[in-house]
């Protein structure tokens, strides 16, 4: 079996498809409907409408400008919780092309998650305009963490999409079971609400969840417009090279029998 | 000098369970374990050869021998249980042609997605991306969505795209029947070019003149193993004359070295064939090469005595076509007493039709052609040939080249 760095060689030799990979994802995902490319901006959009209806006028909270508090977590929610969902069948999509063509496994998983991220880095473009417009871009020098953040989730991600599309070629359940886990984890995670609603004693619980302290870090950053705290940021580092770690050994051992489950 | 081999295979092993109802969902995991037996099938047993660089390797076998599981090995999309497989050099394969295609992007952009899948960078598609269009003859339509492509016009594009990878080893599996001739001959040409060019390549077929014409070896696998390893021209007969007896093993086993077909056969009755046989130098054979020698052999019994008896034969190629029918009667031969069991053979010193299979009627008649005995079909056999010639027989010739006087 081939070592970690003749791994990463391969997938870089294999760069072009990756490339070509996204932006088939990107570009072929929405041919032909009218809205084209735009439902990449509606889908958070009206997902974010019918959230601030739910929890400010309906079930009312005291959080100031709610709907910006819950935008700047919503959208990498969006992207963690499309790839846990939809990601697992990555490698059952491409099906085909696993069965009969020899390239590195990687490059689908990989392929799906960075088309995930930049459809999230677009919709970023939207929350920096809502926040400029909300006047809240008041210490822009605490951008500097945004990309430290990003690619702590994007590991996170990236690690989870690899065990789960990996899993879902051996077990076809594994898809359905994660758009329910999809669902409760997007509750257990201070997403819609702030962590000090938590009550104290299941504080800790929460900081499991590894997403609790990237969407805590996020919001710190772009609501509060502070640097997040160092803990957070420790925790959520460990949580993401962990998972990337465990991903990447787990999907090398699955691998080498995808073409003969699928 | 082991770097000599572009492939090396060293006694490589793959089973596969074979479920009688697979399950995939975890229901069905769980909860029926017990009810769902399989069975081990040893795919590929023992399996060792290896190919210089620049060779052209033919796999041939019956269906489920294993020769597709050994390209899919080589590809290394599957790996063996056991035993090792090197390949030294950049691979292709055309196991499947125009993967990955989206339906919606336009011919430029689905041959950027299908060239990346080969492994190629940015780069090197551009800069064979002008050859992959002029191949695929699609110059007008290449940014048009592959929607609006015809099925011919996909595939040559796809072959376009997998044809200049320029790999060093390229795994074929049996994708040389894309679209119109004229096409199937200029990919034949290409494969022959790129070949000349000193790649390896390795093709599963069943077409022996496929075979022939662009391979200077041939490897049979039988039951996961190599049973045959040689030139097209002394392989292929081998194989053909396998696949030809297990065609009679389903009817009668203990006669494999004769061919009873599903046969018409009526006639008096008062004499009878009993046995046919195709011999080449004496031995049985069922595959022969156009230049052969083949003498067909025929045993009769006699109940009641045949006064002036006529034998007859027939080659009949396999669309119907008689290409050649001749009697004792017709070739003013003596008349013929059958008045206790014998044989009589037709001995050809050339057999001389060309590449294809051939059924033979063998028939006792009775002077005043009244049938003691005519059996349709009672023999089959195949030819091939290195020469590409057409036509039903080939006729005694030889090309001279004079001056004008």
């Amino acid at each position: 079996m081939e070592t970690t760095l003749e791994r990463i060689e391969e997938i870089y030799a294999y760069r072009e498809m990756i490339f070509t990979q996204v932006h088939r994802n990107l570009r072929g995902r929405y041919k032909g409907s009218a809205l084209g490319f735009l439902w990449t901006f509606l889908n958070p959009l009206f997902q974010l409408i019918v959230y601030t209806i739910l929890f400010s006028v309906i079930m009312q909270n005291k959080i100031e400008q709610y709907s910006l508090f819950l935008f700047v977590t919503l959208i990498p929610w969006i992207f963690f919780g499309t790839c846990m969902s939809e990601g697992s069948g990555c490698l059952r999509d491409m099906e085909d092309m696993v069965k009969k063509i020899y390239f590195p496994r990687e490059v689908i998983p990989i392929s799906y998650v960075v088309s995930q991220f930049i459809n999230m880095l677009l919709c970023f473009i939207i929350v920096l305009v809502a926040l400029l417009v909300a006047g809240r871009l008041t210490n822009p020098a605490v951008f500097v963490f945004l990309p430290l953040i990003m690619g702590i989730e994007f590991c996170l991600t990236i690690g989870l999409v690899f065990i789960t599309s990996a899993w879902c070629v051996y077990l076809r359940d594994v898809k359905y079971m994660m758009t329910i886990i999809t669902m409760a984890w997007q509750f257990m995670t201070p997403v819609m609400y702030s962590v000090d609603m938590i009550p104290g004693n299941l504080v800790k619980i929460f900081y499991l969840n590894p997403m609790t302290s990237v969407i805590v870090a996020y919001r710190d950053i772009l609501y509060y417009q502070q640097a997040p705290e160092i803990d957070t940021l420790i925790i959520a580092c460990i949580m993401g090279i962990g998972s990337l770690v465990v991903g990447w050994h787990l999907f090398n051992k699955l691998k080498r029998k995808f073409a003969e489950y699928l | 000098m082991q770097e000599e081999y572009a492939i090396e295979v060293d006694n490589i092993k793959k089973s596969f369970r074979v479920y009688h109802d697979k399950g995939f969902t975890l229901k069905e995991l769980s909860l029926f374990k017990k009810r769902r037996g399989y069975e081990i099938r040893n795919v590929i047993d023992g399996l060792s050869f290896k190919v210089k660089k620049g060779e052209a390797v033919a796999l041939v076998g019956h269906n489920g021998c294993g020769k597709s599981t050994t390209l899919k090995m080589l590809t290394r999309i599957i790996y063996p249980d056991s035993g090792n497989i090197t390949m030294r050099g950049r691979v292709s394969s055309l196991l499947e042609l125009g993967a990955g295609f989206h339906a919606d992007m336009t011919g430029r952009e689905n041959i950027f997605i299908n060239a990346a899948i080969f492994g190629l960078t940015h780069r090197e598609i551009e800069e064979r991306i002008d050859d992959i269009i002029a191949f695929s003859e699609l110059e007008e339509f290449i940014d048009n969505p592959v929607r609006t492509y015809s099925s011919g016009m996909y595939m040559r594009l796809a072959f376009a795209v997998a044809i200049n990878v320029d790999a060093d080893i390229l795994l074929i599996d049996e994708i040389l029947v894309v679209g119109d001739a004229a096409f199937q001959v200029k990919c034949f040409n290409r494969l022959r070019e790129i070949r000349g060019k000193g790649t390896t390549i390795v093709l599963v077929s069943h077409s022996t003149r496929q075979i022939e014409q662009l391979c200077d070896r041939c490897i049979w696998i039988h039951d996961g193993k190599v049973r045959a390893d040689g030139k097209p021209c002394d392989v292929n007969p081998l194989y053909l004359d396998f696949i030809a007896k297990r065609g009679s093993e389903y009817k009668d086993a203990k006669e494999d070295k004769t061919k009873y077909f599903e046969v018409k056969r009526y006639g008096s009755g008062e004499a009878q064939v009993s046995e046919v046989r195709l011999l080449k130098n004496g031995e049985p054979a069922l595959g022969f090469d156009a230049e052969d020698p083949c003498t067909i052999h025929v045993d009769y019994t006699v109940r009641e005595c045949v006064a002036d008896a006529v034998f007859g034969i027939k080659i009949y190629r396999n669309d119907g076509v008689l290409c050649y029918g001749t009697t004792t009667r017709a070739e003013h031969l003596n008349r013929i007493e059958l008045s206790e069991d014998g044989s009589i053979e037709f001995i050809m010193p050339r057999l001389a039709l060309i590449s294809g299979e051939y059924t033979i009627d063998i028939s006792i008649e009775t002077g005043e052609e009244y049938p003691v005995d005519y059996w349709k079909s009672v023999a089959k056999f195949n030819v091939t040939s290195s020469i590409e010639d057409e036509g039903t027989t080939r006729m005694e010739h030889q090309w001279k080249l004079g001056k004008m006087d």
